[in-house]
């Protein structure tokens, strides 16, 4: 019987549980919205990008549709401070400045919404010319000598905005997401979108965006507040940007080094290297979104392939004609602002503490460099220029060699790279080298600009065509030049950046041996295809998982982050470049057992089958800090260094609820203040009254008998 | 404590010694000095004592008075330069605001 009852009794409660439905008053006013916002980062002499104020900025929604909408809010708001919800192909440069000009107390949050994207033809936020304050400069003036911004067709980004370097007074926040945008849409017609005369005197559905910015001015007093120290401890409020880039050596350095410390470390002037580098991070305006498809994957994919090609196709070091050559492969991280990895590199190379002496090997400087070969962005693999400062033998025979091979009839590439000799030279890593001495021997493939989405979030798959073959053939050997066709039409996105691979590879192939590449087997479209959709898809993919330790935790199925971001940061990229330069840059060690392959460079990778492999590897990390911070007592305004620093912030969110008119939030005061003031004065007669009300009651201290003793 | 059942040399004592301290810059002591032996100052029947008494009241008030006026020009100086000043007001500041010059 008590078994019955008891069970009975649980029943009751479960049912009780599912009828109740708590919910907090919070969560009925409120309903949160996913979305990235801009943030703010901070240089030498400015601060750039979007805050709201401290508890958040308030703004009532209003979708607009064609520019006449902006006018309507812009000259006569009935309800302000309004949330603008503007598709992109309106988010221009004009509009935003008109925003930004009617100040906060009209415009209080700007929603960037994915819709009508089709009507989109072009959305770069990055300024004309990237980079405009660093690297080559005209002789006095902070100003880039290689590009001019007073001419944007003929500079590097025509279609750049310059968005990304404005500083905004409003959140700007950018919902991807369909469904949530359908979400905002909604509420607006509901509650808005009608009747705008009395707007002032009812409910207005409106957007509430906390994305609170710590630092404030520029990185100056950024970092001097971040490392002033007081009682009551330190408050950070900026951080450096900072990485990681990685390198790797075509064939194992051995140059080694004495351990002592002691001793200044001494260059190996024996060792030549040819460097070929490329740019490993994007950037765009939102946080934690934008790949950077075009901008700058293609130059890293052809980077990785050519490493990859070179490998398989060169003989041991010792059978080159010259035994002390090596290429050194460097993928360069912060170059959008500023450079931060190419100048980190020069820096450390002039100080011979690259690389760091726990690599055990000799410092590399600018002796032991041959000539650079800089990848930029490849926008239209049939536009690529080899950009030069002077016409050099080195320059000039260089491209005799990749045209030999892009122009064979044996290969079938068909392509044609001109040449560009002069001042106008790309925004890329080599333009450090070239700050530090004009006379370096770099060589920069970078084709004509021809991205409309440069460094921002639509530069993304669709951008550059890409769609996963997904063929789960082997991808890791060359492939013959007749069944590269097989798998790829030629205008395939896997095909162009197996082509612009090979002809380089096949011209270092040349440079290194000294012999014309006369072999069939080209870099592999399927390599391609697979780096692209690691990169461009999902981090849960199988050339990440092949360069992996064996059943390691695989990536997340989205595509790693290729921002540089801060200490702390996820540093997805970096990491997952250093295992792929591991797999690809190395060489298999078939007579060594797992148990042995633990230390580096012998490393275990999974291998394309998953069953492990031990491979002698060559890759390693180098700090992407700018020089600016390790310098004491830098002037941060010289210009000679990156100095941008990102603000922190405690919280980014979004939420929609109904924003109660001006009149309602005034009476419901009053209300509050009035029936304050009547219960003082009800209290105060009551108090004054009570011998009547509360007749022969006696005093507090009669509750207590009085002591009887005395 | 309650002022009213001390006896007056007692007092004056108290009004003497807080009068005093408030010369180690402390302005908050004048001004308690000033609220709290005002009635005994200028409101009750006289006593030996209370010409003493007065004196120390009114010089609490004026050094309380003295300090205001430096404190509130000080602030307000101090407010609207902040920004101009740069790291010379930030080491001079305890606390620092986010998000702003």
């Amino acid at each position: 019987m008590a078994q019955q009852m008891k069970t009975v009794a649980v029943w009751f409660i479960l049912l009780l549980q599912s009828i109740t439905y708590g919910e907090r008053t919070r969560d009925k006013m409120y309903q949160p919205i996913v979305g990235a916002a801009c943030f703010r980062r901070l240089n030498g002499t400015h601060q750039i990008g979007c805050s709201s104020t401290y508890s958040g900025s308030v703004g009532v929604l209003h979708l607009v549709n064609i520019e006449a909408d902006l006018d309507f809010l812009l000259t006569s708001p009935p309800s302000p401070p309004y949330a603008p919800m503007i598709p992109p192909h309106l988010f221009t440069h004009r509009n935003l400045l008109r925003l930004k000009e009617a100040g906060p107390d009209i415009i209080s949050v700007v929603l960037l919404i994915n819709r009508n994207s089709d009507k989109m033809t072009q959305f770069s936020h990055e300024l004309n010319c990237p980079n405009q304050y660093s690297g080559l400069l005209k002789p006095n003036i902070s100003e880039s000598a290689t590009c001019d911004a007073s001419n944007p067709p003929n500079s590097w980004n025509p279609w750049g905005t310059g968005l990304l370097h404005q500083d905004f007074p409003f959140p700007i926040y950018y919902i991807a997401d369909v469904n949530e945008t359908q979400t905002l849409v909604n509420c607006f017609e509901k509650f808005n979108n009608f009747d705008y005369e009395s707007h002032a005197l009812r409910s207005l559905c409106a957007v509430e965006v906390k994305s609170f910015m710590s630092a404030a001015v520029n990185t100056e007093v950024c970092m001097r507040r971040t490392n002033f120290i007081n009682n009551l401890g330190s408050t950070k409020y900026c951080d450096p940007l900072e990485g990681r880039s990685v390198y790797a050596t075509l064939y194992p350095r051995n140059s080694p080094e004495n351990l002592t410390t002691e001793v200044p470390r001494s260059v190996n002037t024996a060792e030549k290297f040819i460097l070929v580098t490329t740019r490993l991070d994007t950037t765009s305006m939102f946080d934690g979104v934008g790949l950077g498809a075009l901008d700058s994957l293609m130059g890293f994919a052809t980077l990785t392939q050519v490493a990859h090609l070179l490998r398989q196709l060169l003989p041991p070091q010792g059978s080159l004609p010259d035994p002390r050559r090596n290429v050194l492969f460097v993928a360069f991280n912060g170059e959008s602002f500023d450079y931060i990895g190419s100048q980190r590199f020069v820096y450390d190379m002039e100080n011979l503490v690259f690389p760091a002496r726990s690599t055990k090997s000799t410092p590399i400087s600018f002796e032991n460099i041959e000539f650079m070969l800089d990848i930029g962005t490849l926008d239209d693999i049939t536009n690529i220029k080899l950009h030069t400062l002077i016409t050099t033998p080195l320059a000039q025979d260089f491209l005799k060699k990749l045209n030999n091979y892009a122009s064979s009839p044996r290969y079938g590439f068909n392509l044609d790279i001109q040449s560009d000799v002069g001042i106008q030279i790309p925004p890329t890593s080599a333009q450090s080298f070239l700050r530090r001495d004009t006379q370096f021997p770099a060589l920069i493939l970078n084709a004509v600009p021809a991205n409309k989405y440069y460094h921002s979030i639509y530069d993304d798959a669709v951008n550059v065509g890409f769609s996963y073959a997904n063929t789960s053939r082997d991808y890791i050997s060359l492939i013959d030049v007749s069944e590269s066709k097989n798998y790829f039409n030629a205008t395939a996105l896997q095909m162009k950046v197996a082509n612009v691979s090979s002809i380089v590879a096949f011209a270092l192939y040349e440079t290194l041996t000294g012999l014309q590449y006369t072999g069939n087997k080209v870099a592999n479209p399927l390599l391609a295809d697979e780096f692209l959709y690691c990169f461009l898809q999902s981090a849960d993919c199988r050339l990440f998982k092949a360069s992996s330790y064996p059943g390691s935790p695989s990536g997340l199925p989205l595509p790693p982050m290729r921002y540089i971001s801060v200490l702390g940061g996820s540093q997805e990229s970096s990491g997952w470049t250093y295992r792929l330069f591991g797999y690809l840059l190395s060489q298999p060690q078939p007579s060594v057992a797992k148990e042995n392959c633990t230390n580096l460079p012998l490393h275990w990778v999974a291998g394309i089958n998953g069953t492990g492999e031990c491979r002698l590897t060559t890759q390693s990390y180098m700090d992407a800090l700018s020089p600016a911070f390790l310098i004491e007592n830098y002037d941060w305004r010289s210009g000679k260094y990156s100095t941008w620093t990102e603000s922190t912030w405690s919280q980014f969110s979004a939420r929609i609820f109904l924003r109660p008119s001006h009149v309602h939030k005034i009476t419901t005061l009053t209300i509050g203040i009035v029936v304050l003031v009547i219960s003082f004065c009800l209290i105060y007669i009551i108090n004054s009254r009570s011998d009547v009300l509360f007749d022969d009651v006696p005093a507090s201290n009669a509750a207590f008998s009085r002591p009887t003793a005395c | 404590m309650d002022i009213s059942k001390a006896p007056n040399p007692r007092k004056l004592q108290l009004c003497r010694t807080y009068f005093l301290t408030g010369f180690a810059f402390l302005p908050f002591v004048w001004a308690i000095n000033v609220c709290w032996f005002f009635n005994e100052a200028l409101r009750k029947p006289p006593f030996p004592e209370q010409s003493q008494i007065k004196r120390y009241v009114l010089y609490s008030a004026i050094g309380t008075l003295i300090w205001l006026i430096i404190l509130i020009n000080w602030i307000i100086i101090f407010q609207t330069n902040r920004a101009d000043w740069g790291a010379t007001a930030d080491y001079m500041s305890f606390i620092i605001p986010l998000g702003s010059a």
